[in-house]
């Protein structure tokens, strides 16, 4: 008799961290209240409400219908949640009149959990979204490429990755990354083989063959143009990122990254030489101080977390408020500014751990597809971290994406709060104990010892 | 406020930070290997589950071809069917690793059951070569020669 190991469903544990993550947020809000007023905001029960009933709602549909998900992921995500609507909150309350785009954006909230709810519910099976990777492939790179209609597009600050209809505003990139990501995943599960085919050697290294370069060559086209018309490099590098991270799972071949590297870095000096807005983009980068009014913004987010120190000046103790976007693309720098080095370490460590436990679902995936879609969905949430928190930090050129579940806007939190339900069906389908036996039939003629032959003149 | 009280509510704010953080740390250091249950218990539980679904829905309503030269035929189950390649069998397969008559599929107290009828390349249920009388149920695979069918309720 021998051991096996299986996971337990842990959703008990789900529920304290749960508690955790709203007695976080809540205490961000409340000691907002404390320390501008000196007294509780009066509407704090019904905030403490809708919260809470937000957590009970995501937790019990992942009870019933996925029970063996993560149970860090759901928490995880509701303590960005929390934590971003307490400094919009914050930010609401630090200018000359009071805004309430935090009540918005808890509007926002409630809606993309009942997406999420219905996305867990609905789609169980996610095995169903194999079946058209040239569809959503085409629909993915439409919305991609949606920024650069005229008339629809509306600059933000030197990038234009948002789309605006009427007073409607939304950046497409959110919900084209997770269909892309679909739909490579559904390629590459089809044509690993041929993809990883050798090809001619160079230098050594086996090439890839001319014909499969297709979709890394229509990526690496689509990410050039992001770069050079909508004159994003964060929205660039994320796409083409994404694409030779799961060309690399799929095939396991290192000539995969190596080609992308080079081929993005080619691209970007090629941008860097020909466009006058990329050179702006990385003088900002490598020397703010240089144009103090062309780089405010990245100059005061600076100021502002040096002013945080280790441990920050205290919830609404600060000025993050003199940073332009502060509720958008420099939400981190607020956080930095209040919370101090303290604050900003533990926040990059929840978007780690996330990320972490999207790999480990994705090893411990018994189907390919779930396996790369699971790999691909997290690399990608890496990725749109690293590069916002890099260009806040001034770690990297600043982009104009959104910080994941923190940002103001409703498209990206709906659309982050979905790619997260798809992320714990996969881990509900990795960590449930494996049956015995298959239930699908194996079908193997080759393996049988007789052979089929055809009868002469048939 | 006094800024003691301030300072105080400061850290305890990171403090409670860092304790999610810790504690989820400690959630996943709890998660890595799974928990370790003998294959016997696993076989129980598994075969408990089985036996309810077996029960619920056991008996198949068609059988369905989904591999081999007659792919996509499907017929209604109920009365018995032999399947071989003589003109008198309720299912002829043209194939010349079918024999005769092959296999039989009938309705015996309330289950399907399958039959080898001294074949010479013999019946397959679920890829495993059987001998005697077999009891199958839907989402149950045969293969008989080149062909694989399934039931389906």
């Amino acid at each position: 008799m021998s051991d096996v190991a299986v996971y337990r469903k842990r959703r008990g544990v789900e529920a304290v961290l749960l508690l955790f993550s709203i007695a976080t947020a809540m205490a961000g809000y409340l000691l907002t209240g404390l320390d501008i007023d000196a007294e509780l905001p009066a509407e704090w029960p019904w905030a403490l409400g809708i919260f809470t009933g937000l957590a009970l709602a995501a937790h019990i549909v992942v009870r019933i219908r996925i029970p063996y998900a993560d149970p860090v992921i759901l928490p995880l995500i509701m303590l960005l949640n929390g934590l971003g609507l307490a400094v919009i909150h914050r930010l609401d309350l630090g200018g000359s009149e009071r805004l309430h785009s935090a009540e918005r954006q808890l509007g926002w909230m409630v809606g993309a959990v009942v997406v999420f709810c219905l996305v867990v519910i609905f789609l169980r099976n996610y095995e169903a979204l194999h079946r058209y990777p040239y569809l959503l492939f085409l629909f993915g790179l439409t919305l991609l490429m949606l920024p650069l209609v005229p008339g629809l597009s509306r600059e933000n600050h030197g990038s234009k990755i948002w789309i605006a209809i009427g007073t409607f505003t939304f950046q497409p990139a959110e919900v084209a990354k997770i269909v892309l990501c679909i739909a490579f995943a559904a390629y590459l599960v089809d044509k690993r083989e041929v993809l990883a085919s050798a090809g001619p050697k160079l230098l050594g290294i086996e090439m890839p063959r001319a014909r499969d370069l297709g979709p890394i060559a229509i990526m690496w086209l689509a990410s050039m143009a992001i770069m050079v018309f909508q004159k994003d490099l964060g929205t660039s590098l994320l796409f083409f990122s994404m694409v030779v991270v799961m060309l690399y799972i799929a095939t396991e071949r290192p000539i995969w990254p190596i080609l992308g590297t080079l081929l993005f870095a080619g691209g970007a000096t090629a941008a860097y030489f020909n466009f006058s807005h990329v050179q702006v983009r990385v003088s900002s980068w490598l020397n703010p101080f240089s144009d103090y009014d062309q780089n405010y913004q990245i100059i005061t987010g600076q100021f502002g977390i040096a002013w945080g120190g280790a441990i920050g000046t205290g919830w609404g103790l600060g000025r993050p408020n003199l940073t332009p976007l502060a509720k958008t693309d420099f939400i981190a720098a607020a956080l930095a500014e209040e919370l101090g080095l303290a604050g900003l370490v533990a926040l990059m460590l929840v978007y780690a751990i996330i990320v972490a436990r999207g790999l480990r679902a994705a090893l411990g995936s018994q189907d390919p597809f779930g396996k790369l879609l699971a790999a691909g969905l997290s690399f990608t949430f890496a990725i749109q971290v690293f590069t916002i928190l890099g260009g806040v930090t001034r770690l990297l050129p600043l982009t104009g994406l959104t910080t994941p579940f923190m940002s103001q806007g409703g498209s990206s939190l709906v659309a982050n709060w979905s790619m997260m339900a798809l992320l714990l069906i996969i881990t509900h389908h990795a960590r449930r104990p494996q049956q015995l036996r298959s239930e699908t039939p194996i079908i193997d003629f080759t393996s049988d010892t007789t052979m089929v032959l055809q009868r002469q003149g048939a | 406020m006094p800024d003691l009280v301030t300072l105080g509510l400061k850290l305890g704010f990171l403090a409670l930070l860092w304790l999610a953080v810790l504690f989820t740390a400690g959630a996943i250091r709890t998660d890595v290997f799974g928990r370790k249950i003998s294959t016997n218990d696993l076989a129980k539980a598994e075969a408990a589950s089985r036996k309810q679904m077996k029960d619920a829905k056991r008996l198949a309503k068609k059988l369905k071809l989904t591999h081999g030269p007659q792919a996509g035929t499907s017929l209604s189950l109920g009365s018995p069917i032999v399947i071989g390649r003589a003109d008198d069998c309720q299912l002829i397969l043209e194939d010349d690793y079918v024999s005769t008559h092959h296999a039989r599929l009938a309705r015996n107290n309330n289950y399907d059951v399958v039959e080898d009828l001294g074949s010479t390349n013999g019946t397959f249920v679920n890829n495993q070569r059987i001998s005697v009388p077999t009891q199958v149920g839907p989402g149950d695979s045969i293969r008989i020669g080149q062909s694989v069918m399934v039931l389906e309720k």
